[in-house]
Parts: C-alpha cells; structure tokens; sequence
C-alpha cells in the first residue's frame, strides 16, 4: 500500500498520458452537471462539522455572556454559596489541574499498555491470537462509560480502599504523591486514572497498531537483512517510522481522558481541591459540569460559570484532538520520510 | 431472463469453487439480519399500537392525553406508583414520568416543556409568579443521617444538627469527639476518624441537609442549596443510592440519604441516627431532645409547621421546624421565605413539589393535570402507595392548601 504511493508521483510529474486525461473524458461522459452538483452537495457536507463546532461555541457563548472572565475566574480557588450570603469564586484551573493529575497518569499507563499490544499484535504473536487480542481490545471500546463507573464504585472502591491503596502506599509512600492520607470508600484520583487508563486503551492500541501495521515492509526487511533481531527491529525501526503515529494515538487518547464524565464522576470522589496525593478525591473538569448540572438550573449565576466551563473544555478538547489528528492523519507520508531517515 | 436468473449461482460454484462460500454466507447473513431489523420493526409497531389501543381502549370517542412530568428522582418512582393506578379510572389519561433532577424539573416546568415538574426544593413564590408558576405538595419526604459504625452498643446514635454542621465542617473528625459522646451518655464510641460523605450531584436532599446545617450551628459557612462547597477532601457520590453503596464501603462514614432509601440502607447493615430538636442544638445532653424519624415523629412535624403559618404558603422550608428568630429560608436569587415557628419532633422534614402552569396554553389538557394532583392527594395517596417509597399523606392544612389552589388553574 505505501509503496504504490510515491510511485504515480513521478508518473504525475512526467505527465504521462494515461490517467489524468482520463478524468476529463469521464467528466464529459456524466455531464458537467452531475459533479457541479457533487461539488454543491459535498462543500456544505464537509463544513458541517466546523459549522456544529461553531453554533456550540456560539451556544455557549451566548448563554455564558463571559460573564465571569475577571482574573479569578483563570485561578485556582471555587467557592460557589448557592444562598448568596458570600461572593462566588469560579477559578478554572483549579478543575484543569485536577483533568491533568487524572488524565495525565492515566494516559502514560495506557499509551505503555497499548504500545505492548499493538507491537505484540503486530510483530510477535501468531495471527489468531493476534485477531483475539485485537478483538478483546475493541470490545472494551464497546463498553458504555456508565457500566465502567457503576463497576469502579460498587466492585473496584471497596477493594481500592481496603487493598490497592494502602499496597501502593507501602511500596511507594516515599514518593511524592504516593504516601499521605487514603480514601477511605476507595473513590478517588487514583480509582478514576486506572478506570480512565482502561477507557483510553482501545483508542491508543488501535491507533497505534494501525501506525505500526503501516511502517513498509521493506524497512523492515532492510532491517532483518541488516541482522537485527527483531526486537531491534521493533524499536529502531518500526518505532521511528510510525512515531509520529503513536503520538497521534497519544493525543486522541488524552481527548478522551480529559473529556469522559460520566465514569469519572462516580468515581472521583467529587472533591473541590487539588488533591494532596494521588488517593483522595478530586474533580475533573467534565465530571464538575456533569454533576453540577442539575444545580445550575436553580442559580442563574452558576450556570454561566458552567456554560464558561464548558467553553474552556471545549477548546481543551479542540487542541488536544486538532494536535491528535495532525499528528495522526499525517502518518501515510510521514512514514515514507521518516522511514527514509531510519 | 429466467435463464439468466437462475443460471449465475451454479456458474458461480463451478467456476470458483471452494471459494464460493464465502458470498454465499454473506448473503444469509444480510439475509439474517434483513429479516431481524423486519421483525423488530414489526414488534415495535405492533406494540406500540397495542399500547396506543389499549391506551385508548374504553373510553371510545375522547381525546387521548400523555401527562409528562420531569424532575425530581425522589418524586418519581411514588409518580410512576401513581400514574398507571390513575390510568385505570381515566383510561384516557396517561401519566409519564421522568426522573431527572429536582433543577431540571423547575427548568423544564418554567420552559413550559413539560406538564409537571417535580423538585424537592419549593420554586421561590415570586420565581414561580414570573413563570406563572404553583407549588403544589404531593407528599412528605425525610431525610435520615446514616452512619458506618461498627461495634456500637445502641441501635441509633443521637446526633443534632451543631454536631452535624461540625463534623462536616471539619471541627469534629473522630467519632468518639466528647460532644457526640455527650449526646450518647454510657455509649462506648471507637477511636476512628469521622468521614462525612456528600452529594455529588445536584439534590434536594442537600438543601435538606445543608439548611439544617445552617440552622444549627452558627459558624456554618457557605449557606445552603442543592449544591455547596464542601471541605475539601469529602467523597461525593452519585444519587442516594451512590451515597448507599459509598457509605457501606466507608468505615467510620457518616452520610445524609433520602427515606425512599432506607430499606436498601438497612439491607447493607448500616445504621442510622436519632436526630436532635431545636432544644438539642442548645443542651445537646438530654436524651429527651432526641427524635427518632418514625412516621408519627416526621407527621407531627409537618403538622405543627404548617398548621399555623402566616401568611399561609407552602413553599416553606420544615428544617427544624422554622427556628425561632432565626433568619429566613432563602433559595436562589432573591426573595425570602417564612419559616415555620414552631417546634418539631423530627427536624429533616420536607415537602415534595410538583409544579404546574397557571396560564396553560391549553386548557382543556390542564384539566386532566389539575384532576391528576387532586386525586393524588386525597384518594390517590393510599397508605401501601406512601409506605412503598416511605413517603407520608399531606398534613390536612396542606391538602386544604393544595385544593384552593388547583381550583384556581384555569381549565377548559
């Protein structure tokens, strides 16, 4: 498939007779109109994505009136009197640095975990155990968020409390952020990184194995012949070629950790702070417009702190999927170049 | 053409042989599934005119109305109790609830989205007046303190509310604190650190809560509603039955959880607390001060609150009664609300509240809305119907109440 590629460029660029006449006479043939038609139809589909983007950014906009844009709506402290009786605080970045202490953990141990799979499906296992691999991985995409929160608050937290964390705390307490006070009921940062690091996964090891299945076999046969072992080959050639694959794997995941709700919200624990370790309760971002929701439809004042909220989650998630897609949708020729250089 | 139609398939066999399976089984299965999407669709219309003739059934020529009411996830299951029982008298009345949040239900009512909405929490009579809307009480709702404690002597701890307000203030944080243990004479209380869990989404109960909160205890900080910021570090949990399962795997928590829940609360061992009156709060010592949230304790309450108010309304808060000189019930912008003045046997008492248009765009429909809410507190409100999700019947005065003001909905 890469290799027919670079092929029709010096085709094109020689401006053999072959194909490209060819489109003119399939034009004439359908008539102009049919594919001016294509053209009127295809230009308003292709924007209607940007254009939904646009209206829910207007939405927001508009229902927000960016009415708490002073500087402390850009700091670290919420305090929100839903009676009145004291000014309200709506700092963001205290909720972005809780999405970054929970996405960021979880997204390295996904992208390891999915990076061991996709190199194991492609490189290492057998095609039937390569199919069933890549199969349970998929199916765990399948799986609605709702279900992974209900199991981490009724399964996981009461082992998390009584077992995981105290464990974790035993070996690694002399680390900064391992050691300090537990969770008792087991919810928290650290139950919503292992349940994100689980929703995150299919996402990465698809991405990434499809990177890693587009390097050209004849790097990797150059580098078998060259006498490296396979696992020479994994890293310094399979890895180098589909790198900027991976990190386009790495981008989307980190969407969809800084953007899950639901799951995170049941078990996060739901704490209004920057979390002094990685076990006590915290709040994301998404999960806080989540469960807060509700609420504001009784405070006119907290709604458009949260439809704020939203706006800064919005172009979060933009960037993050923006750099993702890049990254990603770029693979094809990318893997020709830096293949070149491996 | 009838050649050609049947001469492909065995060409197709000779010619490529073993690999003709593979369209084949294709073909079965598109064939397959074609055949289930044709069965489904006509299950679900079949079905849906099932229930749409049965629905119409009896009542042969009349119109045809599906009620819709969304709000409160306490308020429903009792509504879905309700609705099907309605439908039997007027087969042509349907009731669809909706469980979605005490904030939505008030939304989506002030939107005109919706019938009915439910909430906890009463909508401030001059908010309801700018959207031409009524409360109306349905039922009497409770809250309960549950507790993880094991090991204790008695089968309820006494808790008042500045005890409560301390503990999830942070002031009190371990369970054998000498003002719980004063409160608890002869009780031995374990050496375990207090966990005070919340609600994380948005919910009556905690504006039950916190308002009994702010009641008691004078360095409350923060107010009330159905949000607050908690201290930092408490676990929030997801709904009452979140806070069920969150406080069965806390040792040592302490969480406020709705009555509808207190069979599946008793069923996973935990226990919950006598709570103190208005006099507990000042001599939190005598024992007499402590009230148990039996149905008779939370009606009495209710009873002694509203039979007296000035002027008379029922968007009122029946936290601790109304205390005396204390300031008054506010919730959202604006506006202040009487409280009741009057002692009260059990103090986290409160009102269920559906919410209806006095300006119904069509007012024939408000008929059937206005005869639903007058027989579901009067012969609606049967004893099994209440005590399935622990709900109480309306205290006399607030029937009264309720009946004075459906007969002002304009119906056609």
């Amino acid at each position: 498939m890469d290799r027919r590629e670079p092929i029709p460029r010096p085709a094109d660029g020689a401006s053999t007779p072959t194909p490209v006449p060819a489109l003119p006479n399939r034009r004439a043939a359908n008539g102009e109109g049919r594919s001016r038609l294509r053209g009127w139809l295809a230009s308003p589909v292709a924007l209607l994505p940007l254009g939904l983007v646009a209206l829910v950014a207007a939405v927001l906009l508009w229902e927000s009136r960016l009415a708490n844009l002073g500087p402390s709506f850009w700091g670290l402290n919420y305090f929100f009197d839903p009676s009145g009786g004291a000014p309200s605080v709506f700092g963001v970045s205290l909720f972005l640095v809780d999405s970054a202490i929970v996405a960021g953990p979880a997204l390295a141990l996904a992208s390891g975990l999915s990076l061991a799979i996709a190199i194991s499906t492609v490189v290492y296992l057998p095609p039937a155990p390569s199919r069933l691999l890549t199969l349970l991985t998929n199916l765990l995409a399948g799986i609605p968020s709702v279900v992974y929160g209900i199991w981490g608050y009724v399964v996981l937290a009461p082992y998390f409390g009584t077992t995981a964390q105290p464990t974790l705390r035993g070996f690694l307490g002399w680390l900064p952020g391992f050691g300090g006070p537990l969770s008792a009921g087991g919810v928290g940062s650290l139950l919503a990184i292992f349940i994100l690091t689980i929703m995150v996964i299919p996402i990465t090891a698809a991405v990434m194995r499809e990177s890693l299945r587009n390097v050209p076999n004849d790097l990797v046969e150059a580098g078998l012949a060259l006498g490296a072992t396979p696992w020479e080959v994994v890293r310094r050639v399979r890895l180098r070629a589909a790198r900027r694959g991976l990190w386009g794997a790495v981008f989307l995941g980190l969407g969809r950790a800084i953007g899950e709700s639901v799951a995170v919200a049941m078990v996060i624990g739901a704490s209004i702070q920057i979390p002094p370790n990685l076990y006590t309760p915290s709040t994301t971002l998404a999960s806080f417009i989540f469960y807060q929701l509700d609420s504001a439809f009784f405070y006119p004042n907290l709604l458009t702190a949260l439809t704020e909220f939203a706006l800064v989650l919005l172009a979060v998630a933009l960037v993050v999927n923006l750099l993702g897609q890049r990254a990603s949708g770029a693979d094809a020729t990318v893997i020709v170049t830096g293949g070149g250089r491996g | 053409m009838s050649q050609a139609a049947s001469a492909p398939p065995p060409a197709n066999e000779t010619l490529i042989g073993g690999t003709t399976r593979r369209p084949r089984k294709s073909t079965v299965g598109v064939g397959l599934a074609v055949g289930l999407a044709v069965v489904l669709l006509a299950v679900g219309l079949g079905g849906g005119y099932a229930l749409g003739k049965s629905l119409g059934g009896s009542s042969g020529g009349t119109t045809q109305y599906t009620l819709t009411e969304t709000g409160s996830t306490l308020i429903y299951p009792y509504l879905n109790l309700l609705g099907p029982n309605f439908t039997k008298i007027y087969p042509n009345v349907v009731i669809s609830p909706a469980g979605t949040g005490s904030g939505t239900g008030i939304s989506s009512a002030e939107q005109g989205l919706v019938d009915i909405g439910g909430t906890d929490a009463y909508l401030l009579p001059n908010v309801a007046a700018q959207y031409n809307l009524i409360n109306v009480p349905i039922a009497i709702s409770s809250q309960l303190i549950f507790y993880n404690v094991p090991g204790l002597s008695v089968p309820h701890l006494n808790l008042n509310g500045t005890v409560l307000a301390m503990i999830w203030s942070g002031v009190i944080t371990n369970w054998n604190d000498p003002l719980i243990q004063a409160a608890n004479p002869g009780v031995s209380l374990p050496n375990l650190p207090i966990v005070p869990l919340h609600r994380s989404d948005g919910s009556g109960d905690t504006f039950m809560f916190t308002s009994l909160c702010f009641l008691s205890w004078k360095g409350w900080t923060g107010g009330y509603g159905t949000t607050y910021s908690w201290k930092a570090g408490q676990p929030g949990y997801q709904g009452n039955a979140g806070m069920v399962t969150g406080l069965t795997n806390t040792r040592g928590g302490i969480a406020y959880i709705g009555i509808s829940y207190l069979s599946s609360a008793l069923a996973a061992g935990l226990q919950y607390a006598a709570l103190g009156d208005q006099a507990a709060n000042v001599n939190g010592t005598n024992p007499a001060n402590y009230i148990l949230p039996t149905p008779t304790n939370i009606s009495e309450d209710a009873n002694l609150a509203l039979e007296n108010l000035q002027p008379p309304s029922v968007a009122i808060s029946l936290i601790l009664g109304g205390v005396p000189g204390a300031t008054n019930l506010q919730l959202g912008a604006g506006g202040t609300m009487p409280t009741a003045q009057y002692p009260t046997p059990y103090p986290d008492v409160n009102l269920e509240y559906t919410l209806i248009s006095t300006h119904p765009s069509n007012p024939a429909r408000q008929t059937w809305v206005v005869t639903f809410l007058e027989w579901a507190i009067s012969s609606g409100a049967t004893a099994p119907r209440l005590s399935t999700v622990n709900f109480l019947p309306l205290t006399p005065a607030v029937v009264g109440y309720d009946m004075q003001a459906l007969a002002s909905v304009p119906i056609g």
